[in-house]
């Protein structure tokens, strides 16, 4: 159990910045600073709030970014209340699901009066890394289904915000750009690492999350010295800052994370912020960052790739060959990491089975968790992604399944067969192209389907390109769909 | 106040949905919630806004809703227009 600590925890730490430093910038929203004085006001108000609602359980909270959003997690922080933060796009019945499966006892909507969660399920089980109190909740998605909850505790928050605190060197001084939206878990690092350090957070609200302009503008305004951002927002800044040959200096640092960079979008990031040094970084909801890399710019275009990096400090991480042994020396694998920073465990506990497990010889006493991803390391020592062991891609920063994409589209009941790919794409990292067969006598159309879609899944998993068939698709010898060859053909099919 | 409903039903069954005859497309059809058009779209459609009708968006507020549907993005665009 954790009591008083000696080290003070995250809001506690907020709140010390602001008996410190009150009029220090705590945030920067739609233009307007917001100084600790101002953000520690809130999350008081906020947790009179959560008094008021009673109870001991966890809150739901509905919101997009905002400074009153942000008070409401840290009230719940200091309240030593769990906090799940879901995506407000999710549909109303995933997310009615969701809430019961956290437990929570009410769901908050800045502004907005509170709502009593209509059923409560399990609480969170209490974490197997002795007992260690969940404080936030943020979820990953599944294989299937709906998106799975990850249970954080406050320690492993403390020891992430400890950790890249001190590797980015995120002071009192310190501005860092906040573009993922607060679901997800980037936030640890850019909102929650910079506010425990007393730093300033310059918000890019969801609105404006496509206006590259608006962006390039805040990052001069704010004097931004920390940016981080999956290949898409750096592809936004460089595009619009091309077409005037506008620079930012005050960038240090600039994180790449969520998916790989392409050499060429590097160099004209290098362009953009000519004083950044570049971080490459990889990590799950699950584990947080495990891997960091400096990204030398000339290596990489030698090289075409990037290197994953070396584990944090703290971190263990094993190669694990198919047959189920520790790939010691070069060699390819599943990439197995334990962090001083994962959950433990998904509040579903059901769901645990394949995705958390011992050291194959046990050989320490850690979990791990099984990334998904297919590593290789190199004779070199360096270790390099080679995709997802199964059919885990990331979409725009956002870990899709692309089985779980054709079990949606699968759901309809004019669709006989599918076939989805996560395709490279210039822009957005990669795509998805669904090829659907639709019964013959159906009149089947991509609006339908789209729609269909939306009701079942993720935004960022709804296929790009949707493209409906009647001739049967090409199989394997085994007799599956052969999703490579079904969208080929299509592809060659339409050419002109 | 010219009518672009056709252009931009047009536009958007080409690039989003070329298997759907423009007629089955309704004016208030929500194109964001129907999954029609994402954030990338998004940026594809205010593009073509910007080009096709000769408007510097970067100085109006753009927010999603304007362009949730095919009625709101002909009143965006009349409005911009003014």
């Amino acid at each position: 159990m954790t009591v008083a600590c000696a080290v003070p925890s995250l809001a506690e730490r907020v709140l010390e910045h602001a008996r410190l430093r009150p009029s220090a910038p705590a945030l920067i929203s739609r233009g307007r600073p917001v100084d600790y004085a101002e953000l520690a006001d809130l999350v008081l108000d906020a947790r009179q709030r959560l008094q008021s609602l009673g109870g001991q359980g966890p809150i739901g909270l509905l919101a997009r970014k905002s400074p009153q959003a942000i008070a409401l997690i840290l009230a719940c922080l200091l309240a030593r209340r769990p906090v799940f933060v879901p995506s407000p796009d999710l549909a109303a019945d995933v997310l009615e699901r969701l809430f019961a499966r956290a437990g929570c006892s009410h769901i908050l909507i800045p502004g907005e009066p509170a709502a009593e969660a209509s059923e409560t399920a399990a609480v969170p089980r209490p974490g197997q890394d002795g007992g260690a109190d969940v404080a936030l909740m943020l979820t990953t998605s599944g294989s299937t289904g709906d998106p799975k909850i990850v249970p954080l505790a406050l320690e492993a928050l403390d020891r992430f915000t400890a950790w890249a605190g001190q590797h980015f060197s995120i002071t009192h001084e310190t501005t860092v750009l906040s573009y993922a939206p607060l679901n997800f878990d980037l936030c640890v690092l850019d909102i929650w690492t910079t506010l425990s350090h007393g730093g300033t957070v310059a918000l890019v609200e969801h609105d404006r999350a496509t206006d590259a302009r608006h962006m390039l503008e805040l990052l001069a305004a704010a004097q931004v010295e920390v940016v981080q951002g999956v290949p898409m927002l750096y592809r936004l800044l460089s595009d619009a800052a091309g077409k005037d040959d506008r620079r930012v200096d005050s960038v240090r640092h600039v994180l790449v994370t969520g998916d790989s960079i392409a050499p060429s979008a590097l160099a004209a990031l290098a362009a953009l912020f000519p004083r950044a040094r570049f971080h490459n970084v990889y990590g799950c909801t699950e584990t947080n960052d495990s891997f960091v890399s400096e990204i030398d710019l000339r290596a990489v275009a030698a090289r075409g790739e990037i290197p994953i990096g070396e584990p944090l400090p703290g971190v263990s991480a094993l190669i694990v060959a198919a047959a189920g042994d520790v790939v010691d020396g070069p060699g390819e694998g599943e990439l197995w990491v334990a962090t001083p920073f994962q959950t433990a465990g998904y509040a579903d506990a059901s769901l645990n089975a394949g995705k958390f497990a011992p050291h194959p010889q046990a050989l320490d006493g850690r979990t791990y968790f099984r990334t998904g991803d297919t590593v290789r390391r190199h004779e070199d020592g360096s270790i390099t992604l080679c995709g997802r062991s199964d059919s885990l891609v990331k979409v725009r920063g956002v870990r899709v399944s692309t089985q779980a994409v054709e079990q949606a589209l699968l759901e309809h009941e004019a669709v006989v067969e599918v076939a989805v790919l996560a395709i490279p794409d210039a822009l957005a990292g990669r795509r998805l192209h669904a090829v659907v067969r639709r019964h013959e006598a159906s009149h089947l159309d991509s609006l339908v389907l789209r729609r269909h879609c939306a009701g079942r899944l993720d935004r960022a998993a709804v296929p790009s390109q949707i493209e409906i068939v009647t001739h049967p698709l090409p199989k394997t010898p085994t007799g599956k769909v052969d999703r490579r060859r079904s969208i080929h053909n299509t592809q060659r099919r339409s050419a002109p | 106040m010219i009518d672009h409903t056709p252009a931009i039903k047009q536009f958007i069954v080409e690039e989003f949905m070329p298997d759907v005859p423009v007629e089955q497309l309704d004016s208030d059809y929500d194109l964001l919630d129907g999954a029609v058009i994402d954030s990338l779209g998004l940026l594809q459609v205010i593009a073509w806004i910007e080009d096709t009708f000769d408007l510097a968006l970067d100085d109006a507020e753009i927010g999603p809703d304007n362009f949730r549907s095919v009625e709101a993005m002909q009143a965006f665009i009349a409005q911009s227009k003014n």
